[in-house]
């Protein structure tokens, strides 16, 4: 799921960043916790205990040193110790979890999708909104089964050297070989991905969903050839890097730091990006019961929000966060109003009804 | 002597047990699940068998793992035909060579490859300086990138089990072929290859049925257009939620090995391959 690789994906950037000496270890900690990655990480499977917060999520690299520096105030805060189990909650796993009666896990970093899908199997409890505040977060991101702490597009993002300058105005600029030669790139994971084919064919963002998939699969199938599917964000910043690629659809965490690194080379556009919500969930029969939704809400901060942005580039959940950042935050945020204009939003709802089948067939028509 | 025997055999028993413990357990599992997801029945085998989707998939595994498996095995009777014929000190060198990719890890040794075959990589940008291509060629993120990987991933391990075999085989009939007026070429096709059957078919099965389970290699160096089983199976547990698909082909796929197994186990080559080698 693409929710999944992007929290991931999330906590490598920040981790290359650290390693780098680009950000120091008290902002690392404090990004790692806005995603909830923080605190004592302990490797293996957690031990379900009614005195601490087991979270899981995408992101195992967190170490002991640093997840005391976290882990302590947020102790001293509540009385309760955060623990991280970094071993991925895939839907299929909470699942399993759930029917087997052994949940150890309290909250875990999903996406808004996931959070349906789980509420649909009975396999979550609700959000309660008497200790989580509801009013923190857009209308749409206090979903009965989840709530979002932060969000992320995707972006058109390309080479202006290959394009001699040239930006490209939208999506129906990706099919256009004969302005712009050369290879693209997509994600192998179908969210966001017919939406954007789809706008380039000319649908209106508003009549996008139900998706028409054998339309968006018909202005595919030419450019077949011409596309190299791609699994990971880092995979993206390599494509760019290495020239194989002039032009995709990825995250704009990614075209980001490609920015960063070569800024007259590489750049994106916000025109039509499409914005997805992550989400906290927690599995029904969590061991810290209630208590979990006291660590849920300190997420929604604006403060932490800001940094998650800072250091990752996440975009914040908080409105009130947009208050906080400095000019060039806004510029990389896809929240902020300018980069929201042509903006559209993945449908949670249609995901929930259709991932699996949309996704199979995705899979069978790229690889045949 | 009976004895022993039965001491022998009691002393398999614990690695047994974890073996089924932790092996037979949970594949038993995933039959289990393959029958019962969502209810009871062979519902999931009838939808395996109806569904458009899979056969494809099926269809790109056979025909990467047999294009993998000849590539794989002609390359790999060169080099240990090479090997047995060198002297003792250029043998210990080939071997270890051989043996140098075993220790690198399949992503290192996927990545590399993505580096040697990219459009500017190595191998692009060497053919475009001489001057035999003027673009660059798509030799990655394909169908032939795929083989590449996979041949070189099965290379070590077909190289070994042919040099055992090779190794094993009696040079005097070599002596005697020649000694009866037998050209080099008459002895290679009449002597080497009918006794080096064994090997060769040993060979053949294992790197084949290797490369049906194969998934890192096809995921990085096929970039999203070579869709295997394994790689299918590891879609439909994690993201798509689909258990009952995966667990009736899992369930398939280990049948369908388990019977190419014990078929090939009643030719005579692989019979030979496996009956104690004759002591010089």
């Amino acid at each position: 799921m693409t929710i999944s690789h992007f929290a991931q994906d999330a906590a490598q950037i920040a981790l290359e960043k650290f390693n780098r000496g680009e950000i120091d270890r008290r902002s690392f900690l404090f990004a790692l916790g806005g995603l909830g990655l923080a605190a004592a990480f302990k490797p293996g499977v957690a031990q379900a205990d009614a005195s601490e917060i087991v979270v899981c999520n995408w992101g195992g690299a967190a170490a002991d040193a640093f997840a005391k520096a976290y882990g302590d105030p947020f102790t001293k805060k509540s009385g309760m110790k955060v623990v991280i189990d970094g071993a991925g909650p895939a839907v299929g796993t909470i699942r399993a979890m759930v029917e087997s009666g052994k949940v150890i896990w309290d909250a875990t970093d999903g996406g808004m999708i996931d959070s349906l899908t789980l509420g649909k199997g009975n396999l979550v409890e609700p959000i309660d909104y008497t200790i989580v505040d509801k009013s923190q977060v857009p209308e749409n991101f206090a979903g009965e089964f989840g709530v979002s702490n932060y969000v992320y597009s995707n972006v058109l993002a390309y080479d202006a050297e290959a394009t001699k300058g040239t930006a490209p105005t939208g999506w129906a600029d990706f099919f256009d070989t004969a302005k712009f030669p050369g290879k693209r790139t997509m994600c192998k994971w179908i969210q966001g991905q017919l939406e954007f084919v789809l706008m380039a064919d000319g649908v209106a963002p508003a009549d996008l969903y139900p998706l028409d998939v054998d339309r968006a699969f018909k202005k595919l199938k030419p450019m077949l050839a011409d596309i190299i599917f791609w699994e990971g964000g880092a995979q993206t910043q390599q494509l760019f890097r290495e020239g194989e690629v002039v032009m995709g659809n990825i995250w704009h965490t990614r075209a980001n730091l490609l920015n960063k690194e070569t800024p007259d080379k590489f750049k994106w556009i916000w025109e039509q990006n499409i914005l997805s919500a992550s989400a906290w969930s927690v599995p029904k029969g969590n061991p810290a019961g209630k208590k979990v939704f006291d660590f849920i809400n300190s997420t929604l901060d604006p403060a932490g929000q800001l940094v998650l942005l800072q250091i990752m580039g996440n975009g914040p959940s908080n409105p009130k966060t947009l208050a906080l950042m400095t000019p060039a935050d806004a510029a990389v945020n896809p929240t902020t109003k300018e980069n929201a204009a042509s903006q559209i939003m993945l449908n949670p709802a249609y995901y929930a009804e259709h991932e699996t089948e949309l996704q199979n067939k995705y899979l069978d028509f790229i690889s045949s | 002597m009976r004895n022993f025997k039965t001491t022998a055999l009691l002393l398999t028993v614990p690695a047994s047990l974890v073996a089924i413990g932790l092996y037979a357990a949970p594949i038993l599992q995933v039959l289990a699940l393959s029958l019962t997801e969502p209810k009871f029945g062979l519902a999931n085998y009838q939808s395996l068998f109806a569904n458009a989707a899979v056969g494809r998939v099926v269809m790109t595994t056979l025909k990467v793992s047999l294009m993998t498996t000849v590539l794989t095995v002609l390359a790999s009777y060169v080099v240990a035909f090479a090997i047995i014929h060198m002297s003792a000190g250029w043998r210990r060198i080939s071997l270890f060579l051989v043996l140098v990719p075993f220790w690198i890890s399949v992503l290192v040794r996927a990545f590399s490859w993505i580096t040697i075959l990219r459009r500017r990589g190595v191998l692009n940008s060497a053919l475009m300086e001489m001057g035999v291509i003027s673009s660059p060629l798509d030799l990655v993120y394909n169908l032939f990138g795929v083989t590449i990987g996979m041949v070189h991933y099965m290379m070590p391990f077909a190289i070994l089990l042919l040099y055992a075999n090779l190794s094993d085989i009696d040079r005097r009939i070599m002596q005697a072929a020649r000694s009866l007026g037998a050209r080099p070429a008459t002895i290679f096709w009449r002597v080497w290859l009918p006794l080096s059957l064994p090997g060769i078919a040993l060979a053949t099965l294992f790197v084949f049925v290797f490369s049906l389970g194969f998934l890192v290699t096809p995921a990085l160096l096929g970039a999203g257009k070579t869709l295997m089983i394994a790689e299918y199976i590891s879609v439909q547990i994690s993201s798509t939620s689909r258990w009952d698909l995966a667990t009736s082909l899992s369930t398939m796929l280990l049948l369908v090995v388990g019977i190419i197994v014990f078929a090939a186990m009643r030719s005579p080559a692989l019979r030979a391959a496996f009956v104690a080698r004759p002591q010089q």
